[in-house]
């Protein structure tokens, strides 16, 4: 890692061919508030259409670090390059139009609306005057939503009568309609029965599919463990380890977010 | 056979779905009650409906504005006092000889600017809009009543009998359907194409049912609110005038009562108080359900000063009725 700093310092023209071979790349950030620093030296990068485990225990600094990705804070120190291109997310738009898009649970929609107006929030097609197109609303949505492997019959259907993994799904199919190249799944299986947990992690792997890259974050080491392919563990504010899933299992991996230490090093 | 029954369930869940379902059925038995019950049927006689339709626009116009904001999950309260702080307005301008088109406009920017202010207040303070309109409607109301002095101000010295003005707000088409009832139809549809079919009526609904969500997919939440409150302000503005015709004067307490009852024909019309639940049919025939309740009640011989128990008691009931339709039906 310490290798990848030097090489990103000096910004050469190697440096620009390592950039290029992940989507993004976060390199050397820093991030206090006030005295308290919340992330120290973080290098983290994340390939085309890669899977990645970001864990860590409560406070780990997880959450910042994905803030910082998708402009909701900045760094104070560091450097973002976004398809090897150096990038300054200054706020969540650019986020957006770069293709990151975030999805948190239970923020992302709104119960009492239809299907098909929840995917396109914010985001309306109309015809003219800003007349909605719903037709096409409908459509498009019902396209995304199967896309994912999600069976609705109805797109004019409450979102409130959804399931817990369906309203996860819409959430999800919402980002892939809008053609996102990096989802961050913010605990994305909390407070879902084992069926739908299941469910979120099949559209994870659909997504990937589509040739999406997935920042999945949770505490629950047996979902994450199932679905990512590199693991990002973060303690207290410093990258702890970077391993893929070959080189460890699921025992080592509670080992290390639990005791904040690795042996391995 | 089986299937028969099965499309007839699905057919009826659709229906019950609605919102607006169980206020249309109430309608229509009332409508039945009051045809049959009124004393010699004079509830369908022409003198008992062109009165409603010159009184129940007042009401209706303001409730239409008030239920789009309770929609995007917020209260206005001041409608009580918009209305008559807008007659006065007018009707000061008509002593002061301002020419009627200007008149026109100024008193609706009145509203336009009321309503501004009270969206402003709400969404800087965070505070519940509940007590913010409460606090602009008791301010509004005592600078209307300390300039007015309480006194009402009659227009027909400033104003010929029959002007155009006159007929703009409250005329006769055919010399029998009142001008009233047609802008009531027409705030209806113009509110009904905005909140159900425009983009902008998505970004009411999604800001009253998830705030946070809205504001994530880049929905300026606070310019809806505002806006929904300019148009709370508008409607009254232009009810301050129509009232304002049809008794030829400012009175100061016009207005008084407004606001809980604009409230209560959404809520009868099976908006929800809690916001992101509503639509403007269900409005729209809330505000009608609660004044024929009132109206074929009187004409049944219900004692007058009465009558807001019966209201009271609908109002309670509908409450009931909607919550327990969005458990049975999932919605």
């Amino acid at each position: 890692m310490s290798d990848n700093k030097a090489k990103g310092k000096s910004a050469s023209s190697s440096a620009r061919t390592v950039h290029d071979a992940s989507l993004v790349r976060m390199v050397d950030i820093h991030k206090w508030f006030g005295k308290v620093c919340a992330l120290r030296n973080i290098d983290f990068h994340v390939n085309h259409a890669e899977i990645v485990g970001l864990v860590g225990d409560n406070g780990a600094g997880k959450s910042t670090l994905i803030k910082i990705l998708s402009g909701f804070y900045t760094a104070d120190r560091g450097e973002i390059y976004y398809e090897g291109k150096k990038v300054d997310i200054a706020n969540p738009k650019v986020a957006k139009q770069l293709g990151i898009e975030t999805v948190y649970q239970e923020q992302a929609l709104a119960p009492h609306v239809s299907i098909a107006r929840n995917v396109f929030m914010g985001r309306e097609l109309t015809k003219i005057l800003g007349f909605m197109d719903r037709g096409r609303m409908d459509e498009e949505s019902m396209g995304a939503i199967t896309k994912l492997g999600l069976r609705i019959k109805d797109p004019e259907a409450m979102v409130e009568a959804l399931s817990g993994g369906q309203r996860q799904g819409v959430a999800i199919a919402r980002v892939l309609h809008f053609k996102a190249k990096l989802v961050v799944l913010d605990e994305p299986t909390i407070a879902l029965s084992v069926k739908e947990s299941q469910q979120v992690l099949d559209f994870v792997q659909q997504l990937k599919a589509e040739g999406i890259s997935v920042i999945f974050i949770t505490h629950n080491i047996f979902h994450v463990f199932q679905a990512a392919e590199r693991f990002f563990i973060l303690s207290h504010g410093e990258a702890l380890t970077d391993v893929r899933k070959e080189d460890t299992d699921i025992d080592h991996l509670i080992d290390l977010i639990v005791s904040g230490r690795t042996e391995m090093k | 056979m089986g299937k028969e029954t099965e499309l007839k369930k699905k057919v009826l869940f659709r229906f019950f779905s609605y919102p607006v379902s169980f206020t249309i059925i109430v309608f229509v038995i009332l409508l039945i009650v009051f045809g049959i019950f009124t004393v010699n049927r004079s509830f369908f006689k022409y003198e008992n409906l062109t009165a409603m339709g010159r009184l129940a626009p007042d009401l209706g116009i303001v409730a239409l504005g008030v239920g789009t904001l309770m929609i995007a999950g917020e209260f206005d309260l001041s409608v009580a006092s918009t209305i008559p702080v807008s007659s006065f307005v007018f009707t000061k301008l008509l002593g002061w000889g301002a020419p009627l088109i200007v008149m026109l406009f100024v008193t609706l920017f009145t509203g336009l600017l009321i309503g501004f202010f009270n969206g402003f207040l709400v969404v800087r303070t965070k505070l519940p809009s509940f007590i913010v309109t409460l606090g602009t409607m008791l301010f509004w109301r005592g600078l209307v009543y300390a300039a007015s002095r309480m006194m009402p101000i009659g227009i027909r010295a400033w104003l010929e009998q029959g002007s155009w003005i006159e007929q703009l707000f409250i005329g006769k088409i055919g010399g029998v359907f009142p001008v009233q009832t047609l802008w009531f139809f027409f705030f209806a549809i113009f509110l009904g194409m905005l909140v159900h079919f425009h983009r902008f009526g998505n970004w009411i609904f999604v800001t009253g049912d998830n705030e946070v969500a809205a504001r994530a997919m880049g929905i300026n939440t606070a310019m809806v609110k505002v806006v929904c409150y300019m148009i709370v302000g508008v409607l009254c503005s232009f009810m301050g005038m129509i009232q304002n015709l049809r008794i030829e004067s400012f009175a100061a307490n016009q207005g008084v009562g407004y606001e809980l009852k604009a409230i209560a024909s959404a809520v009868v019309g099976g908006t929800s108080l809690m916001g992101g639940i509503g639509s403007i049919p269900g409005i729209f025939l809330g505000t009608l359900t609660i004044q024929i309740i009132e109206n074929g009640l009187i004409l049944m011989g219900a004692p007058a000063f009465g009558i807001s128990a019966f209201i009271g008691a609908a109002i309670i009931l509908f409450a009931v009725l909607n919550v327990s339709i969005s458990r049975v039906t999932g919605r």
